[in-house]
């Protein structure tokens, strides 16, 4: 009886974790038009021994990344980059965005005209193991990236900025000063 | 005389040899020296069975066989991480880079919205 019970919370906490992950499906479609895309679908078995051959003496972002990925129950990742505008269409997004409706919460929505890029940033709320979802669309380029799993975004951003971004921190930055 | 020493005596009787024994034993005697063995009589002092060498291969196989089996297999595993890794690595940069620009946006406006 006991075994029964274990099993069964086994099936359960197994289908709660990968239920948290996004459904992407319906931007693969969108490989075909793409110039270059980047697929990479890491669930929480593929973490654990991609974790396990990170040593510190290859890169000295990696004991970083191990940290960072020691809470985390999947990455996936999809970047498309197109030669013209408007090889996608908004309908693809939308669908993202509707996932991210219930549970979710936006944090940042950054739409910028000048380079036609938008962004948005939705972390995963009322869950204990959370999560992260991003989704950036310019006119020539979609990339969407959920995480799954407790995620510092201060360590990733700082992952981030070492790939050749300069780090920005965000608070300690001062604003200048208004000219009169 | 009882019947084992006639048997003996029977046995161990004195015997002529076959003709021309001692000319035979002569000319193999003056005769040239056996060839140094080649590599192929090496080679086939192996394949005569029973031999030693026979069980020392069979040995030899049967645990080569099986280290070869896991060795690929470690190998096969140790490539499929180091994929992984990879994967793993650019996907968390792919991850901090979008979010590092959306806060270097962030940023930018705040600028913005105070010199405004």
């Amino acid at each position: 009886m006991k075994i029964l019970r274990s099993l069964t919370l086994c099936v359960l906490v197994g289908a709660a974790g990968y239920g948290q992950a996004l459904d992407l499906k319906n931007l693969d479609k969108l490989a075909e038009k793409a110039s270059d895309k980047v697929v990479i679908s890491l669930d929480g078995s593929v973490l654990k021994m991609a974790a396990k051959f990170l040593s510190d003496a290859d890169d000295p972002d990696s004991a970083k990344i191990k940290k960072l990925v020691s809470g985390l129950k999947g990455i996936y990742v999809k970047t498309f980059e197109f030669e013209k505008e408007g090889e996608y269409s908004p309908s693809d997004i939308s669908a993202i965005r509707k996932q991210l409706e219930s549970g979710w919460s936006r944090i940042v929505d950054v739409q910028s005209k000048k380079d036609g890029e938008n962004a948005e940033i939705y972390l995963k709320t009322g869950a204990a193991d959370g999560g992260l979802a991003i989704v950036c669309a310019g006119a020539k380029q979609l990339t969407i990236v959920n995480i799954v799993g407790k995620i510092d975004l201060d360590e990733l951003s700082e992952l981030g900025g070492n790939l050749g971004v300069p780090k920005i921190d965000v608070e300690k930055a001062k604003p200048p000063k208004k000219d009169d | 005389m009882s019947y084992l020493e006639d048997d003996l005596k029977m046995a161990l009787r004195r015997t002529e040899p076959p003709e021309g024994f001692a000319e035979r034993v002569l000319a193999r005697a003056n005769g040239p020296a056996p060839a140094e063995p080649t590599w192929w009589d090496y080679l086939m002092v192996l394949v005569r069975p029973p031999r030693v060498q026979w069980v020392a291969l069979s040995l030899i196989v049967s645990v080569m066989i099986p280290a070869a089996g896991v060795y690929r297999k470690e190998r096969q595993a140790r490539a499929e991480g180091e994929r992984a890794k990879q994967q793993l690595v650019f996907a968390v940069h792919v991850a901090g880079t979008k979010l590092h620009r959306v806060q270097q946006k962030v940023l930018e406006m705040g600028r913005m919205d105070t010199r405004l």
